[in-house]
């Protein structure tokens, strides 16, 4: 197949929008406006080709292949279109208030700021046409710019829809411009509307603004966010640069239009496209070097040297070479060596480099065939991290000790966002002309709610602190285990001495929490991956509960090979250890002790639980990720509760293509949870409440009007009379708002368990955030919860405080953690089944928190 | 000269005569492949209109300082951000510094910020000049800023009529010349400012009508003496009446920040490389280690093989220095290897320099002389399959 042949098949197969989600729903907008890419950069700008995602563990942007790409105005659009699905009408009990009133009041200082702008400010939105027509916007722009009429006018224009601040005199404005060719073009303005500062336009053309503002701070927009490449942090050892910068937005919250930024980094790296394929090519030798490398480099985004573009790799064509050539837009053939030569003055040094391939992103409005670019792998620079590269424990360590800033160093850097745009002539022109002032940053009033006491065996326990509670419930016995009688241990002859020192630990912390550890089959198997699948099968029998495997390198296959075969071929609990983590000098009682509840939780033991009013409540947490290996399938994982103690779980992960598929298996789900729940506990359960994860932009609409219905039809057929009570909760990890307490003239991390639900929230929303997460040298992030459906009809007191409690329940971690257990249980399902597995886990396990 | 402008002349919706590339475009090469042959430092562009010319200069590398000027400001603003430099050229910076200036101001003022320049380009800027302007213009770009080569272009009338009905190109136009016109004019500014002038042109005439000249002609000044400038500019009194809109200052391997960027990079780079070809690796690849990158993929490979390639000096040289070697666990390449390479040779002259460079980026051996890596890391598992 052709390298064009196989980037069209590979273009269908990763097309965003089968995957995408919401997308092919989405009524636009009444005027969609898209100005992201107007006069300021029309040749050399980045015309919507940026696939970023944020990875939010470490703050940072990293170009992503499997994450969201689309243009920014389409994601924009996503944006507001959320805005518009407006939920908290519908629930009559929060209707006049949503806020709690519990817990300690704190003050807090957040990373809002007023924008102030006279009262009656208004935005005057224009139609221009062209006489004789004009096909070029780039030509209309320069004709409408260079007009004296409009010249210093505050303005922003697409070539077609022009906004301006202050109103024309005359409703019809004819303007004329002559050309050289002595022609006259007529220019017609007319107004089309005028818009009050709370339309939906405004805020867009108010994002547009602040994005031509950041661009006169010299700084650079990739992506959505805007980075200063003069002020680089390096990480030489790995090869990266990270380019501070800053995300920012525009949008309306509580009762007012509010500015936010938030620091972020951008990671570059040090290296060509070319010099990665060499020394690719070095390490894995020629037989599989091709191979590899279009595994390692397709999805990735690369940054052109020669533009401020960046596009994604989605094909490397090997029959290519720069001094083959291809044809210009004019009709004429030119060798792309003699083209970079001629029109950037650059000398493509490597004759015999193949060549990337990129799908260009179609033009608005333009439903032609999608074109392709060549590019050259030397002039190309990579871009954020490999999903190798994430998982490299040191590279990610030492990426954030660089970026991680704590409050006050945010803080620092925010005031000086803010100054600069105060004080940069350029930038200040540009928001005076458009009658907008920066006004202050906003201080609101949180709550801190009670910390949570933890029940154990037969101690009640209060934590000094609910970051990290393993000290004080050290001596305590877990609440339920069962004994583990008929195991296996799998190691190698260099690691079984580690092994056999390690066993005898392990027994005696289980011990001591409760949990019989019988002592195991050891096998001897040779260090390499087959070898271990192959004794996994040869002894592996059904009265086996668990299967160890003590794995000498931390080479991906080991664990994937291993995880697959026994989590659905033939389903027994298994537990990977990497050699490396037992010769931790000094470690090994808490790295028993860790295992031991790990193990334990695997065989369908429980650890511990917290005071759940509500006797009769039923939770569930759903998340959805896209498959490592076929980024077109989404890997849906769903987990619920099946007592009331909320100490047992049940759990599906199911494989699906699209997002209605996706409502559909969660249907599928809940009937088979309800089931279980019925079964254990003789009645149904009279509440039920699910934390809805893994919820992109755009998709709230979709949620509402799909998957809502798809629970309550589910939970309506499991019982004939009444049914139960069901609460839809939407929970993002990533969010534009941080908040900080001022203590001593300095800010700090708010307390765990702080809540805001005022201000930094929106109106048309039930909707709050939680701070549950320690984040020591870091700033902590809230997370977001959007209260969608309620018929449950907690008090916000209640909702806020039973989530509060939700995420002390994640037996991964004894502390608390930053999403509710649930939320957390089917994230870690997910990540198991998209990385490793790839195919639905066995129902055998079902009962198990086989996934920890 | 704008884009407004161009487009209209060179892609003419009724005429016959169509220039490939358009006109415009060739008046710019023009300049560019002048720029090419005499190297400047110091570029101005008067009557810089939407700064085409400016973008196209700014990616040659022996030129430090650009400018350009314009009375319309308006213009200036809109296009000058296209000026800035690119993100890639933090990554792979210029070797020189380079500074691009915008000034709103008109060329018949005098500004000492223009003094001591190598090239002055007038592209399509005289016709636009009223007689007063037209009869000042010589005393100041010749006169007083009096750099060592000027270009002037201006359109000749003998072609006008190949165009359809038209008396003036552009309804600014104050005039257009002949050249016979044209050459009177410029040798009498030559004569009295001591400059020597050529004369050439672009958009050749169709077939059959060659009697006419160039569409566009152009002089080439040279001032006599050569470049005399520099000396007496320091005695100039400074007069500022241009208003700057735009400057930046491009990322360049003579600012220590980007010089210790890229030189810390080409050193991980290779030591990677040569650390890689020493691990131990199956059987086939064996023959294979060593210090000959190169060499790994061989000819008879399905896939091409591609990275460096070194003349035989250059290879003499490589194989001539310290070797690479290991100690335990750890992998050192002397310094005096990497400095054989020709990428790390051309930034770094000595031993002594790349190490008080690269001293607190990359691990040195407690001598100093040599880098100092874990022999094996993290990627080296994943790739074992």
């Amino acid at each position: 197949m052709s390298g064009r042949a196989r980037v069209k098949a590979r273009g269908i197969a990763r097309s965003p929008s089968a995957t995408e989600v919401g997308r092919t729903q989405a009524a636009p907008l009444p005027t969609s406006v898209d100005l992201s890419n107007n006069e300021a950069s029309s040749s050399n700008g980045f015309l919507g080709t940026s696939r970023i995602s944020t990875n939010d563990k470490y703050g940072i942007s990293s170009g992503d292949a499997g994450s969201t790409s689309m243009e920014r105005g389409v994601k924009n659009k996503q944006d507001f279109m959320d805005l518009s699905i407006c939920t908290r009408e519908k629930l009559a009990h929060v209707r006049d208030c949503k806020t709690g009133s519990s817990g300690i009041p704190v003050k807090l200082v957040t990373n809002l700021f007023n924008l102030d702008f006279p009262q009656d400010w208004q935005l005057y939105q224009y139609h221009v046409t062209y006489v004789p027509d004009l096909a070029s916007r780039r030509l209309r722009i320069a004709l409408l710019y260079s007009h004296s009429e409009l010249s210093n006018k505050a303005k922003a224009f697409d070539g077609a829809i022009l906004f301006l601040s202050q109103k024309l005199e005359e409703k019809v404005t004819e303007l004329s411009s002559e050309t050289q060719r002595g022609e006259t073009i007529k220019m017609t303005i007319t107004l089309k509307r005028e818009l009050p500062s709370s339309s939906p336009v405004c805020i867009q053309v108010f994002n547009i603004i602040f994005r031509k503002i950041l661009k006169k701070l010299s700084m650079y927009q990739i992506g959505r966010n805007f980075y200063n490449p003069s002020e680089p942090v390096e990480i030489p050892q790995h090869k990266l640069s990270l380019w501070p910068g800053f995300a920012i937005s525009v949008s309306y919250f509580e009762s007012k239009l509010l500015f936010s930024a938030d620091v972020s980094y951008k990671v570059l790296r040090n290296e060509t496209v070319l010099e990665f394929m060499t020394a690719l090519c070095r390490r894995t030798g020629l037989t599989c070097f091709t191979q590899t490398c279009e595994k390692q480099l397709i999805g990735l985004i690369v940054l052109t040297r020669y533009n401020n573009r960046t596009y994604s790799i989605d094909d490397i064509d090997w029959s290519v070479k720069p001094t083959h050539t291809f044809q210009k837009r004019d009709g004429t053939e030119i060798t792309y060596v003699d083209y970079y030569k001629q029109q950037y003055d650059i000398t493509v040094s490597d004759l015999n480099q193949p060549m990337l391939v990129s799908l260009l992103k179609r033009k608005r409005n333009d439903n032609s065939e999608a074109r392709l670019a060549h590019l050259i792998p030397e002039l190309c620079f990579l871009t954020g991290l490999t999903d190798q590269a994430t998982s490299d424990f040191q590279l990610m360590k030492a990426v954030a000790e660089k970026t991680r800033l704590p409050p006050s160093g945010r803080q620092q850097r925010l005031a000086r966002l803010v100054d600069n745009i105060q004080r940069n002539t350029n930038a200040r022109f540009e928001l005076e002309t458009w009658g907008l002032h920066f006004g202050s940053q906003i201080s609101l009033t949180g709550r801190v709610v009670p910390s949570e006491k933890i029940l154990m065996q037969d101690h009640i326990c209060q934590p000094v602190s609910a970051a990290d509670w393993s000290k004080d419930v050290r001596t305590c016995k877990i609440l339920n285990a069962r004994s583990l009688n008929t195991w296996l241990i799998l190691c190698s002859d260099r690691t079984e001495y580690v092994a056999e020192s390690f066993l005898n630990c392990l027994r005696r912390v289980a011990g001591s929490m409760g949990f019989n550890v019988d002592y195991p089959k050891i096998i001897k198997v040779q260090e390499n991956p087959a070898a271990f699948v192959r004794a996994v099968q040869q002894y592996v029998d059904p009265d086996v509960q668990l299967v160890m495997c003590i794995l000498p390198s931390n080479q991906k296959t080991y664990y994937d090979s291993i995880k697959k075969y026994l989590s659905s071929d033939c389903p027994v609990p298994s537990q990977c250890v990497l050699a490396r983590t037992l010769n931790k000098q000094g470690m090994m009682m808490s790295i028993a002790t860790k295992i031991a509840m790990q193990m334990t939780c695997k065989l369908g033991g429980e650890l511990w639980a917290v005071e759940i009013p509500l006797k009769s409540l039923m939770v569930v947490g759903i998340d959805v990720c896209k498959d490592a290996l076929s980024k077109d399938v989404m890997v849906v994982g769903c987990v619920a509760s099946v007592n009331p103690g909320i100490t047992r779980w049940f759990s599906r992960c199911i494989l699906q293509r699209t997002m209605t598929d996706v409502a559909d298996c969660l249907k599928v789900f809940m009937t088979g949870a309800l089931n279980k729940w019925y079964k254990y506990n003789h009645d149904l359960p009279a509440r039920i409440v699910v934390y809805r994860a893994g919820v992109g932009d755009g998709q709230l609409k979709t949620l509402v009007e799909y998957e809502v219905p798809q629970l309550l039809s589910s939970v309506a057929e499991s019982s004939s009379n009444t049914s139960s009570r069901l609460s839809v909760i939407v929970v993002r990890k990533k969010c534009m708002p941080r908040f900080f307490t001022e203590m001593n003239r300095t800010v700090q991390n708010p307390p765990i368990g702080t809540v805001v639900d005022s201000e930094a929230t929106r109106n048309e929303w039930y909707d709050f955030y939680l701070i549950s997460q320690v984040a020591c040298r870091g700033t902590v992030s809230p997370t977001y919860y959007n209260v969608i459906y309620d018929d449950n009809g907690l008090k916000p007191d209640h909702m806020q405080r039973l989530t509060f409690k939700l995420c002390h329940l994640y037996y991964n971690w004894p502390g608390i953690v930053s999403v509710p257990a649930p939320c957390q249980y089917a994230h870690k399902l997910t990540f198991l089944v998209a990385q490793s597995i790839h195919k639905e886990p066995s129902l055998e396990l079902a009962n198990h928190l086989f996934y920890l | 000269s704008s884009v407004v402008d161009g487009n209209f002349e060179e892609v003419p919706r009724e005429t016959a005569i169509q220039f490939k590339p358009p006109l415009y475009r060739q008046r710019y090469q023009f300049v560019k492949n002048l720029v090419d042959q005499h190297e400047p430092k110091k570029v101005a562009d008067l009557g810089c209109g939407d700064t085409s010319l400016l973008r196209l200069l700014k990616v040659n590398p022996c030129i430090e300082l650009l400018v350009g000027v314009d009375i319309n400001e308006d213009k200036l603003r809109w296009r000058g951000d296209s000026l800035a430099p690119f993100m890639g050229d933090f990554l792979k910076p210029r070797d020189l510094n380079l500074t691009i200036i915008l000034y709103h101001g008109s060329v018949v003022e005098r500004d000492s910020r223009l003094l001591g320049f190598d090239l002055i380009t007038c592209i399509e800027l005289i016709e636009h000049l009223d007689s007063g302007d037209l009869a000042r213009f010589p005393e100041v770009v010749f006169g007083y800023l009096s750099p060592s080569m000027i270009v002037i272009s201006t359109p000749n009338s003998e072609f006008n009529p190949l165009f359809p009905s038209v008396t003036l190109r552009d309804s600014d136009h104050k005039f257009e010349w002949t050249r016979m016109e044209f050459q009177t004019w410029a040798l009498y500014v030559a004569n009295r400012y001591d400059y020597s002038v050529e004369f050439t042109g672009v958009g050749e005439p169709p077939a059959g009508a060659e009697n006419v000249g160039y569409c566009t002609q152009i002089g080439i000044f040279q001032k006599n003496g050569g470049r005399a400038t520099e000396a007496c500019v320091s005695e100039q009194h400074d007069q500022h009446v241009y208003k700057a809109v735009f400057t930046t200052s491009y990322p360049s391997l003579q600012q220590e920040r980007f010089f210790k960027l890229v030189l810390v990079n080409e050193v991980s780079q290779q030591v990677e490389s040569l650390r890689v070809s020493h691990l131990p690796r199956r059987k086939e690849q064996d023959g294979e280690q060593g210090d000959k990158p190169k060499d790994i993929g061989g000819s008879k490979a399905p896939v091409p093989c591609f990275g460096p390639v070194f003349t035989e000096v250059e290879k003499a040289k490589i194989e001539n220095s310290p070797k690479p070697f290991c100690v335990g666990d750890k992998f050192f390449v002397p310094l005096q290897r990497l400095l054989a390479y020709p990428r790390l040779n051309r930034l770094c002259a000595n031993e002594e320099m790349m190490r008080s460079v690269i001293a607190d980026s990359i691990p040195l051996s407690s001598d100093g002389s040599a880098v100092v890596t874990d022999l094996c890391n993290y990627f080296d598992e994943q790739f074992e399959f």
